[in-house]
């Protein structure tokens, strides 16, 4: 048993910074005005950035910490970095969000303690720790998503969001003690050292069916998606960026730590699930999307696909899809939280305007002629859409491009061939929204930008353009990470 | 030596984000022409430049830029892609200054996208990589999806749509064939690299005759369904008519489905699982095309569609031309794909200019335009002369090259594609007739020829497909160095 010393603490630093941004915000917040609270926005981005370049920095170090329960790596940090880069995006784009009002120190303490209980299930190596920041992570969101106490439309998502969370959380506590059970272990490679005890046990089967449902939710796979779209469409924008572009890559991480490193032994069982899983969420996402008046149930349904995308490496699991899947989280990470900002730029010209449809905010008719009302949310928009669609040369299309062809490479081509006829049917609603933005007339004034959405959004930009453009170094981090795991 | 190749994306690139920034119009169209007046220099440049008498790659350039997948930013010019780039760096400013005295709005986006569209499609000509290949090749898709959308006709919605994800799907389809071009190199070698002529290389060792046969087959219906060629056509009516005269001319200088089946297929053909059955396929597909097209041109009622439906015939001897596998043959066809952009440049010029002084291009309501637009009658009437492949003009010794030369493999496709002629003067001659001689039709009012500066640049274009008509050499050769490389390379296999 190693001792716990500064040095070994200074492993965890990013989740410190964030932490300790959280606490001191939700302190001094009570001592603020709603006036001079605008400046706890700065303060949160502050912290995540710090957090951000202490992530970075610490790339290729390798630790185990707290007996072995908490694991520093290429993927843990690859997806604190994830993490973070949503929670920047979100913290900056919320100064504007969270303007005048009394409530912004619980908003930021929440994001913050959010972002913090993913970072956890990052580098769980136990699942019961995983567990725990897993429901961190889901308390402090399932707040966030009704947010907006006024709002029918946020309580609902809310509701459902906190309602069938709570089933899956049980779920998956129900899977985790059936792996104990057999096991008599909760620590990850304790589990993975074993594989002879669940191999062709039915407690493995049942487990795995559990632990699948358990993380579909989070995951938003079809058929555990139902909370999704209410939930995206109704939470405020900002919030919706967190739980798309982050929550949901927790999920994924965790799915890929238990089921690829701890369950190996039962690849086969949990490869089948997976592939049924895959080509269904990404098709129903899709085909559902098209017909999606709403921007925001448009994203979440778009949101699904993606996720649809991202779990072939369950099904192909070679380290040129993991890589993949791994870079693609990044990737949609950026898309979809810049898309979500820029939907949030639009309500929030549409609340302030008064002039368009209130009823649905983010109602594509108020995307009318946006390319003349806000040039740059509309350039990023259509960046972000053409980037989710894979169009180059944006992060999306590097992501796709080196997903989809590790499956032509495993000579799965059927998978390729259905991943590529969905990534065609996405661009016919992404082209839509491009056609509402840029060929039809604005019902409304040019309405200047508000700074804190703008820098939200250029960074989104930046991160989907770097990606695109200069792919090299995250793909060697994301080959890193893959490497953890085979 | 200047690195050309790539200063020829690069330029039109920066200047088009410039021109993106303007606010008058003023500014964008000067800046717009600017720009391509500086890409046409570079071009010129590189011809001065140029050996035509090699098949070897010149002005490469090589960097890394992916390591771990193998890709590198690499980029050159050779005989087949030289011919290309002129024709772009030629036509464009000349289209910048046909559509100078239109009124649009927001004319910074216009000549933004006309000069980011230079840069895409100039950028896959020069592209030896085929992620570089591939970037560009969709980028191509985004201006002519907006230029569609913002200034195009009625069903503009419709049209675009249909034609991105169209040809986006097909795309797609070609993108798995690379990824199988690459996986299988990849495995044989153990070294991952995505140059384009180390993969066509690398093919001829797969042992796989499926496996090279699927490869084959998914890269080629990209290009095809881009070219296009009956039967993956149905997107190009509609585009073609529907878009606004410069985006008409863009789709047609847009030559990266016919220039990808010189570059890449036809070098991989011979060796596939069964080359006989391509040429075959190729064969009948170029035939069909001209004999479709130019079927469905003469019943057409509007002069555009007419026209649209004239390029897809034209389109077709590229093909057959290619799968003729002869030097002169395959030189014809590479020559076709340039005396065509000139050709349908004229007559979408032509047809732009007859709906802004008439509003309409149904032809039965037009006639005796020739008194009213003298101007426009005698350019028109080069266009549509060279066209029907009158000779002295470039379309001749593009279709006669392929014709002549294209018989000793093909002889049945060659026969249809003959008797086609006889139609394609039909419907050339009856719309020329009906639209521009006979009866000044009266209800048209009082309309205006066009203006100085379009009489200019269709002249020139013009004076430009007499010229090679007359002296095709200067192009002429380059291609034929590089047909002989690949025919060759076809010969040395017994195909």
């Amino acid at each position: 048993m190693e001792s716990l010393t500064m040095g070994n603490l200074m492993f965890l630093a990013p989740e410190i910074a964030v932490v300790s941004t959280g606490l001191i915000i939700l302190l001094i917040g009570v001592f603020m005005s709603p006036r001079t609270k605008n400046v706890l926005g700065y303060l949160a981005t502050l912290g995540v950035l710090t957090a951000l370049v202490l992530t970075v920095e610490s790339f290729g170090t390798n630790a185990a910490l707290f007996s072995g329960t908490i694991s520093i790596d290429a993927l843990s940090q690859f997806f604190k970095l994830v993490f973070l880069a949503v929670a920047l995006i979100v913290s900056l784009a919320a100064i504007k969000y969270n303007e005048n009002s009394d409530h912004t120190e619980e908003f930021y303490t929440l994001v913050l303690f959010a972002t913090f209980g993913m970072m956890v299930v990052a580098s769980a190596n136990d699942l019961i720790l995983l567990f725990c920041a897993f429901e961190l992570a889901s308390l402090a969101t399932y707040a966030l998503a009704g947010f907006e106490k006024q709002n029918a439309r946020s309580l609902e998502g809310a509701m459902k969001y906190f309602i069938i969370g709570s089933v899956s959380a049980a779920l998956m506590l129900f899977g985790i003690s059936f792996v104990y059970g057999a096991t008599g272990t909760t620590s990850i490679p304790a589990i993975a050292a074993n594989p002879a005890i669940l191999t062709g046990n039915p407690i493995g089967l049942v487990a795995i069916v559990l632990l699948i449902a358990g993380f579909g939710f989070k995951m938003a796979l079809v058929p555990f998606h139902m909370w999704a779209p209410d939930t995206y469409q109704g939470s405020p924008s900002v919030v919706s960026a967190l739980l798309a572009a982050g929550s949901k890559k927790m999920g994924f991480v965790a799915a890929f730590r238990v089921f690829i490193l701890a369950l190996a032994a039962l690849q086969p069982d949990w490869q089948l699930a997976f592939t049924v899983l895959a080509v269904v969420t990404m098709t129903f996402g899709n085909v559902v999307a098209v017909s999606q008046t709403s921007v925001k149930r448009m994203l979440a349904y778009s949101s699904l696909a993606q996720a649809g995308y991202i779990a072939m490496a369950f099904v192909v699991m070679t380290p040129m899809a993991l890589t993949g899947s791994i870079f693609y989280t990044l990737a949609h990470a950026f898309m979809k939280a810049g898309a979500f900002i820029a939907a949030a730029a639009v309500v929030w010209m549409v609340s302030s305007g008064k002039t368009d449809r209130l009823d649905i905010p983010d109602h594509l008719d108020n995307f009318k002629g946006l390319g003349k009302r806000m040039p740059f949310a509309a350039l990023s928009m259509t960046i972000f859409v053409f980037a989710l669609a894979g169009i180059p040369p944006t992060a999306g299309f590097m992501a796709k491009f080196v997903l989809f062809s590790s499956t032509i490479q495993a000579g799965m081509t059927w998978l390729a061939v259905i991943a590529i006829l969905n990534s065609a049917l996405s661009l016919f609603y992404y082209a839509r929204l491009v056609k509402y933005m840029y060929f039809l007339p604005p019902e409304g004034q040019k309405i200047r930008m508000p700074f804190p959405y703008a820098a939200a959004l250029l960074f989104a930009v930046a991160g989907v353009l770097a990606m695109g453009l200069w792919p090299e170094p995250f793909l060697q981090w994301a080959m890193e990470a893959a490497k953890v795991l085979v | 030596m200047l690195p050309v190749a790539s200063l020829l994306i690069l330029v039109p690139l920066i200047f088009a984000a410039v021109t993106f920034l303007t606010k008058t119009k003023g500014q964008a169209a000067g800046l717009g022409f600017t720009g391509s007046l500086a890409t046409l220099g570079l071009a010129i440049y590189a011809y001065l430049n140029f050996e035509s008498s090699t098949a070897a790659m010149q002005f490469f350039e090589s960097m890394t830029w992916i390591p771990s997948l193998g890709v590198n930013y690499s980029v050159g010019i050779d005989g087949i892609s030289m011919p290309l780039i002129l024709l772009n760096a030629i036509v464009i400013p000349l289209l910048i200054l046909y559509s100078w005295k239109e009124d649009r709005e927001s004319p910074n986006r216009f000549y933004g996208l006309i000069l980011t569209m230079e840069a895409a499609v100039i950028g896959v000509f020069v592209a030896l990589d085929f992620v570089v290949f591939y970037i560009f090749w969709e980028l191509t898709l985004i201006p002519l999806f907006f230029m569609v959308n913002i200034w195009g006709g009625e069903k503009r919605a419709h049209a675009s749509y249909k034609f991105f994800i169209y040809t986006h799907v097909a795309s797609l389809i070609m993108l798995l064939g690379i990824f199988g071009l690459f996986y299988a190199s990849w495995q044989q070698t153990g070294i991952p690299t995505f140059g384009i002529r180390e993969l066509i290389a690398q093919f001829q060792f797969f042992e796989s005759g499926l496996l090279k046969d699927a490869i084959f087959l998914s890269i080629i219906f990209g290009f095809l369904a881009k070219l296009p060629t009956f039967p993956f056509h149905s997107w190009l009516p509609d585009a073609y008519t529907e878009a606004p005269t410069a985006g008409s001319v863009l789709f047609i200088l847009l030559k990266i489905g016919g220039y990808g089946l010189f570059r890449i297929s036809l070098p991989m053909l011979p060796n596939t699982g069964n080359p006989e059955l391509m040429i075959m396929m190729l064969g009948m597909l170029g035939s069909f095309s001209i004999l479709y097209g130019a079927l469905v041109a003469l019943r057409q009622k509007d002069l555009k569609r007419m026209i649209a439906y004239s390029s897809l015939s034209h389109m077709g001897y590229v093909i057959l031309g290619a799968a003729g596998l002869v030097t002169l043959s395959v030189s014809g066809a590479m020559f076709q794909q340039f005396s065509h952009g000139l050709i349908m440049s004229i007559l979408f010029m032509s047809a732009g200019a007859i709906q802004t002084s008439t509003g309409t291009r149904i032809i039965n309501d037009l006639g005796g335009l020739a008194k009213k637009m003298p101007k426009l009658t005698v350019v028109m009437m080069v266009g549509f002369m060279a066209s029907l492949g009158l000779p002295g003009l470039t379309g001749f010794i593009a279709e006669f090259l392929v014709l002549a030369f294209s018989y000793a493999r093909l002889p049945g496709f060659v026969l249809i594609a003959l008797l086609v002629i006889v139609i394609t003067a039909a419907y050339h001659l009856w719309a020329m007739q009906r639209a521009m001689f006979g009866v000044y039709n009266e209800k048209l009012g009082d309309i205006r020829d066009i203006n100085s500066m379009q009489v200019f640049s269709m002249a020139a274009i013009a004076l430009l497909v007499l010229y090679f008509g007359l002296n095709p050499s200067p192009v002429l050769n380059m291609m034929i160095s590089n047909s002989e490389a690949i025919v060759s390379l076809a010969a040395a296999l017994g195909v």
